[in-house]
């Protein structure tokens, strides 16, 4: 088990490294030029290839690639001299357009996105398994066939369009919810409900819907396995063969399914985040892409790739306790 | 400075035009007020009367400042929030709606500064007992050192005055090094002597902008001072999240005696940074709990202004000034057809201007433009147009000069234009398509668009192209826009016309050197008229900036300096107990 878990954590740090690489190489390669960017309106030849010399884009790309992958395990100085910008353990580049080394920007906005994705997560999970688990030992009855349509409905809508529905609905219309606002967990518990609400039934809506369909789909195959009949056979509870039996080996595509969907959206959702003013990592990305902030672009895909990487390792190691045949 | 502006309200205008269409025939269309067509209050009102001191003021706003650096501030409504609230500079603007506006007094120094040698060194004296936020002096080395950090390439992206004006300054790349500038010279505290390259008539203009406001050297941060900009004005940061959250709360050593503008009504600013724009103009428009104590930072959003125009209770809450800049549209003279004058000067009366109006939202938000330089620069009133005829065009004078041009029957040629500008572009075709001008129409991304016609090999024919002025002087209008020699391979950004004009420039030139602002400031109007007669754009629109505020709100006016932005110096709230709901 140990030899696995080394095993699959380098696999992981080289998925990472490779990820990193590139998307650095993409970056250098872009048209759009961050020195500039930074220099300004008027900025005449000189200034630029002084900004540029700044920020260190006058280095050759290995260098660097190099120096980027230095700073992120040893921290690094930007720049030399008196201009010198301490940046450290672990260094992901600096924000010049923020003023703040990346890592520092991206851990305030992580809480946000994880609350964001947590509680969406949790709402799509009991409305998905729910409606998926009820249709299928509902199988061809108007139940199933009601959730499903609704399923598919749910889902063909995009989550900007749901999203102003429920504002103009929960809002601006009966006033039940307050326009979304982030208010920290650890300043008041209920504020950081209320105003998460709305952002994580949006979001829960799309994946319920997916998740309806996949635990329905699921369910029904397990269920016509032979060992169900078994189960049935030798007098088990009904409950028992469908929790114990059916659900367990049913939720393991589920699963699977969730890590990654959880691991994407923990990095953070850009639509929801900007159609709600959330300020998670969604949100700090769009406005990244739009400044032409490299370091923070660069910064947030690797924290995407971290997540959904961390998540495929979480998921196999839980494979381990739903499947007892893993186990062996 | 033309971009930020201009790609904030290129992205406004096709769905604005639609929405105000409707509201326009809802009204019957006649209201309209001595000033023209406003939409919301009159220029020159101030929304809700005179403030009460105290409360919580909150400004709800789409996105982050780009920055509160003062040597690094050079976006029109970061340098109001700045230079009203944090820092002070040598002079500053009156707070003031209208015309009065565009006067400026004395801030930190005692008078508008004195000039000597012909205009090229001008000595500031500043006023006695000036303190930062922790009681120390402010000193005029101070304000010499933060000129000096406008230099850096680590600190870039700030207004480059200082840089074309100052003396000596080759190779000068900031004071980090430790090395400083000699063209400023401060012989005791209180004193800081300015020596120029050449003469700058203007220069007590120049000095309003942030460049010129203190920051002491032991403050110093490098780019980090951006988050925590050192307060010499009435208010302090208390804390900062880039993205989310500012909040300033009153700067306990700020005297009222020494500033004569900034009347600091609110206890507390609060800005809410990264909310989504529509949502923004529905919680003002309900103006409900705190919300009714909120101002907007960005325009009303296309979709808003139905909800807004028709329900006169909501709409005497909308600001509508005029953002002082010109829109124009730009002939590329550097290539056939328009390197021929005559035939420049056909679009002069070719070109539709109502349907311009028209397809950019309206007369509600937009006048017709009778000259480049727009009304703040030529004393308040539009200039009288160059060439005459109605705003819609005078389709025989056009066909005339085509002919006389050998193109009686038009010619083929092309516009690109942003995606949100097409109505406008489609507009245009339709008027050129009178007199024989097909118009080919390219669209391209707003993101893309001033790197696609500032390409000047690949430059289309024609483009539309604003510039606002950073003061109230045609010395930071014309030269921007029509002097050759600024003329750039890539990024060409101001003279998207590519027009280069020996005799022009030579004027140029001599207007600068003016020690008279006065006579100056008549010499730049007679000269756009000259540049009018040889045409290299035709000007079309100069457009207003519509604002909503909470019905709590009180002296709220848009400022004529800073693009009709609200001035952060006169507004407050009617009844501050509201604020804390």
């Amino acid at each position: 088990m140990i030899a696995y878990l080394v095993r699959r954590l380098l696999g992981v740090a080289g998925v990472l490294l490779a990820i990193c690489a590139v998307t650095f190489v993409i970056f250098y390669l872009l048209p759009a030029d961050p020195a500039a960017a930074a220099c300004g309106k008027t900025c005449s030849p000189e200034r630029l290839a002084e900004v540029r010399r700044f920020m260190g884009l006058d280095q050759p790309l290995w260098r660097q690639f190099g120096d980027y992958l230095t700073g992120i395990f040893a921290g690094r100085e930007l720049g030399s001299g008196p201009h010198a910008i301490p940046c450290g353990f672990p260094c992901l580049g600096y924000s010049y357009e923020n003023a703040l080394p990346v890592w520092d920007l991206l851990m305030d906005r992580l809480p946000v996105s994880v609350s964001l994705a947590f509680g969406a997560a949790c709402l799509w999970l009991v409305l998905g398994l729910g409606a998926g688990v009820t249709a299928a030992l509902r199988k061809g009855g108007l139940l199933d066939r009601t959730l499903m349509v609704g399923a598919v409905a749910t889902a063909s809508l995009p989550v900007y369009f749901t999203a102003v529905m429920l504002l103009y609905g929960l809002v601006r219309l009966t006033g039940l919810l307050p326009y979304p606002a982030y208010v920290p967990l650890t300043d008041d518990p209920l504020a950081w409900a209320a105003n998460l609400l709305l952002p994580w039934i949006a979001l829960a809506l799309l994946y319920a819907a997916m998740y309806a369909r996949q635990s329905r789909s699921s369910m029904i195959e397990t269920m016509a396995q032979p060992y169900i009949r078994t189960a049935r056979a030798k007098g088990l509870p009904a409950r028992t063969v469908v929790v114990k039996h059916g659900l367990r080996s049913a939720m393991m595509p589920v699963l699977t399914l969730f890590g990654m969907d959880l691991g994407a959206l923990l990095a953070g959702a850009v639509i929801t985040e900007s159609i709600f003013g959330i300020p998670g990592v969604g949100r700090l990305f769009f406005d990244a892409l739009q400044r032409s902030d490299q370091p923070v672009v660069l910064g947030v895909t690797l924290l995407a790739a971290f997540f959904i990487v961390a998540a495929n390792v979480v998921i196999d190691l839980l494979y381990a306790v739903v499947d007892p045949r893993v186990r062996n | 400075m033309s971009r930020r502006t201009r790609m904030l309200s290129a992205s406004l205008s096709t769905s604005l035009a639609l929405a105000l269409l409707g509201a326009c025939t809802a009204q019957g269309g006649g209201d309209r007020d001595p000033d023209g067509r406003q939409p919301g209050v009159a220029t020159g009102t101030v929304i809700g009367g005179t403030p009460k001191r105290g409360g919580t003021l909150t400004v709800l706003s789409n996105q982050d400042f780009a920055h509160l650096d003062p040597a690094r501030n050079w976006v029109m409504p970061t340098m109001d929030f700045g230079t009203r609230l944090i820092y002070r500079t040598l002079t500053t603007f009156r707070a003031e709606p209208g015309k009065k506006g565009s006067e400026i007094v004395p801030d930190l120094a005692t008078d508008l500064g004195r000039s000597s040698d012909g205009g090229r060194t001008w000595t500031f004296t500043l006023k006695p007992g000036l303190v930062y936020e922790d009681g120390t002096p402010i000193r005029a080395r101070d304000i010499k050192y933060n000129v000096e950090r406008s230099f850096a390439p680590d600190l870039a992206g700030g207004p480059d005055y200082a840089q074309r004006y100052l003396a000596d300054t080759e190779g000068y790349a900031g004071p980090l090094d430790g090395k400083h500038l000699d063209s400023i010279r401060t012989p005791d505290d209180r004193t800081i002597v300015f020596s120029l390259r050449r003469p700058v008539a203007e220069f007590s203009y120049t000095v309003t902008l942030p460049t010129f406001s203190p920051v002491p050297a032991s403050r110093e941060k490098g780019v980090q001072y951006d988050l925590r900009p050192f307060s010499s004005g009435p208010y302090r940061v208390e804390s900062y999240a880039r993205g989310k959250k500012l909040v300033l709360v009153r700067n306990t050593h700020w005297d009222a005696a020494t500033d004569p503008v900034r009347k600091a009504y609110p206890d507390r600013i609060v800005v809410i940074q990264g909310l989504k724009g529509g949502q923004i103009d529905d919680r003002i428009i309900e103006s409900a709990g705190v919300d009714a104590s909120a101002v907007e930072w960005s325009d009303l959003q296309p979709s808003s202004v139905a909800k807004v125009l028709p329900k006169p209770g909501i709409r005497q809450r909308l600001s509508a000034e005029r953002t002082g800049c010109t829109d124009m549209l730009a002939l590329n003279t550097s290539r056939a057809p328009f390197d021929d004058p005559k035939l420049r000067l056909a679009m002069q009366y070719a070109v539709d201007k109502e349907a311009q109006v028209t397809a950019n939202g309206g007369p509600a938000l937009n006048d017709v433009a009778t000259a480049y330089l727009p009304p703040s620069l030529t004393g308040g009133r539009a200039a009288a147009p160059v060439h005459d005829g109605p705003a819609t065009g005078d389709v025989k004078k056009a066909e005339k000069l085509l002919a006389e041009a050998g193109r009686a029957g038009g010619f083929d040629t092309t516009i690109t234009v942003s995606t949100g500008d097409k109505t406008r572009a489609e507009a245009l075709q339709q008027s050129l398509s009178r007199v024989g001008i097909r118009l080919r129409i390219e669209t391209v991304d707003p993101s893309v668009y001033y790197d696609t016609i500032g390409d000047t090999a690949g430059a289309p024919d024609m483009a539309i192209s604003g510039w606002c002025p950073d003061y109230p002087s045609a010395a930071t209008f014309l030269p921007f826009v029509f002097d050759g020699r600024t003329i750039k391979p890539k990024g060409n950004q101001g003279n998207v016309s590519q027009f280069r004009d020996k005799a022009v420039e030579r004027r140029m030139d001599e207007i600068a050197a003016m020690a008279d602002a006065t006579a100056a400031n008549k010499a730049w109007t007679a000269l756009d008229r000259e540049i009018q007669r040889t045409s290299p754009a035709v000007p079309l629109l100069w457009e207003r900036k519509p604002l909503l505020v909470g019905d709590n709100i009180a002296g709220a006016f848009g400022h004529p300096s800073w693009t009709g932005q609200f001035d952060f110096a006169a507004i407050g709230l009617k009844d501050p107990s509201r604020s804390r709901g």
